[in-house]
Parts: C-alpha cells; structure tokens; sequence
C-alpha cells in the first residue's frame, strides 16, 4: 500500500459509492474501497445510505399506477399525416 | 412496463409497425398505447407539471406516427418511443428555460382509501420521503434527471437506458452515478438508512 493517502482514499471512496453498490469498480478498486470503509464511519455510512437509496427511488411513484391520459392520441386521431414534420422540430431519429 | 407481453411480443410489434407504417391508426395505436402509462410517468417525472406533461405526451405520439416510417426495428419500439420523448421533454423544458417543480405525484394522484391507511406514521414518514426524493430529483439537471427517472425508477437496463438518451453507456453511467451522489448530498445519509430499513 502507501500509494494514496488516507484524505486521497476517503475523497474518492466518496465519489465512488454509487460505482461500489453498483458493482461496476473493477477489482482492485474495489478491494481500495472495501478497505477504507473498514475504518472511515463516514464511508460505510455512505454506502448503506446509497444502498437505500436505491432501494427507495423506485418507490417514488407512490403505490397507485399512473395512467396516461385519454387523449393522448388526439393529435394523431385529427389529421397527423405520417412523414410530415412542419413545425420546425427535430425528426425523430431512425432506430439504432 | 409494456402490456405486448410473451414469446410473441417481437412477432406481434412487427406486425403492428408494418400495418401502422400503411397508415393503419389502429394498429399505431394498439403498438404505441402498451407503453403509454409508462411513458407518460416518465414525462410526468421529468417535467413535473401534468398539463404540460399530457401536451408532450401527444406531441409524442403524433411525432411517432409521423416518423413510424424511419423506425426499422432494429431497436425495441419502446425504445424508438421513449427517445422521442426524451427529445420532446428536453424541448419544452429549453422552450420553459425552467426546471420542473417537485410534482407530488402521491398527493396528486394517489386516492389511497383512509381503511388502507393501516400505519399512519409511518406511512407519513414515506410520504414525506417521497416528496424529498421528489424535490431532489427535479432539482437535477435534465440529463442527470433522465438517468435516474430511466435507469433507477423505470428499472431500464444501462443498455436501453443510454440507447434512449443517445449517449454511450459510459457516458450514461457517469450521468447515473453523479445524479445519485447528487440525490444523497441533498436528503442525507442517515435519512436515507432510516427510510430504508
């Protein structure tokens, strides 16, 4: 070790916590992470805190479905004609 | 998300954009209507104003029916659809020059019966987290924004999800990572593990 300081360790460890819960720190980052949070309270407390986080935002909808509204298809209904733009706007772009 | 569902589903799209590309407004709208509720929470969350959401949300549709003659199938159709919407949420937001309110959508939407309420603290507490997380998320920057509204709360693959925005999925993911850093400086830590437990 001694590559990096502990103020080094614990700024990046801070930057990192949504790659670490995410899995996507290679291995050797990983291990950097895992042993720095070992130590640091603030650290470790991030972690589960982004842990719950990801667990909580997908229930930001509430429990009740949304439902689009009713007329959403009106403007199609009255008159789009297909291949027109005319309002200036971007085309939607081809599939990948 | 979408209500085309089973082994048949690719079959099935396929058959419905190639009647819709003939110009058969049915089939258009059976294909893009099994994504309508999804797409329309996206568009809600992203611009948090419902009026303004249920404008964009048929600006949308008619683009798509318009332009259902430059999708070839080589991407999901849900996918050709949400990144219409994207362009069209980012366009009205340029058009507004504002951020989207922090939409309660539990307030608005929800008609829980008071019988449900079984743990009213509770219950409270969620409430009140839900209007955090909705404050925090409308006060990111509409990339930022987009990525935890596909990747965390529509629970997109980092594949599809950078596909919709048109950006690489490394790319994505630092737009993704940044935004949750951002979501957890401005509710807390130890607000979040408790919520969480």
């Amino acid at each position: 070790m001694g590559l990096f300081t502990r103020t080094d360790d614990h700024e990046w460890s801070q930057q990192h916590l949504s790659h670490y819960v995410e899995g996507d720190l290679g291995r050797l980052a990983r291990r950097r992470l895992d042993r720095h949070a070992e130590d640091c309270v603030d650290c470790g407390r991030g972690i589960r805190a982004m842990r719950a986080l990801l667990r909580l935002i997908p229930g930001i909808e509430g429990r009740e479905a949304i439902r689009a509204p009713a007329g959403i298809f009106d403007k199609v209904r009255s008159g789009g004609t297909q291949g027109t733009g005319g309002d200036g706007a971007p085309a939607p772009p081809p599939d990948a | 998300m979408p209500q085309l569902r089973g082994p048949g589903i690719l079959d099935t799209e396929t058959r419905l954009v190639a009647r819709a590309q003939a110009g058969d407004t049915g089939a258009f709208e059976q294909l893009a209507g099994a994504h309508a509720d999804r797409l329309f929470a996206v568009l809600l969350r992203l611009l948090g104003d419902r009026s303004e959401a249920e404008d964009v949300a048929q600006e949308v549709m008619l683009r798509a029916w318009r332009g259902i003659g430059r999708f070839h199938g080589r991407s999901l159709f849900f996918t050709w659809l949400y990144r219409i919407a994207i362009n069209e949420a980012n366009r009205s937001l340029d058009r507004s020059s504002r951020r989207p309110v922090s939409v309660s959508i539990d307030a608005e939407v929800l008609q829980v019966p008071a019988g449900a309420q079984d743990e009213p603290s509770r219950r409270a507490e969620q409430a009140q987290l839900r209007q955090a997380l909705s404050q925090a998320l409308a006060g990111l920057p509409p990339d930022h924004r987009t990525a935890i509204v596909l990747r965390d709360v529509e629970g997109l693959s980092t594949q599809q999800a950078a596909q919709i925005t048109g950006v690489g999925q490394a790319a994505f993911k630092s737009r993704l990572h940044q935004a949750r850093l951002k979501i957890r400086a401005a509710i807390g830590d130890q607000a979040l593990i408790d919520a969480g437990r």
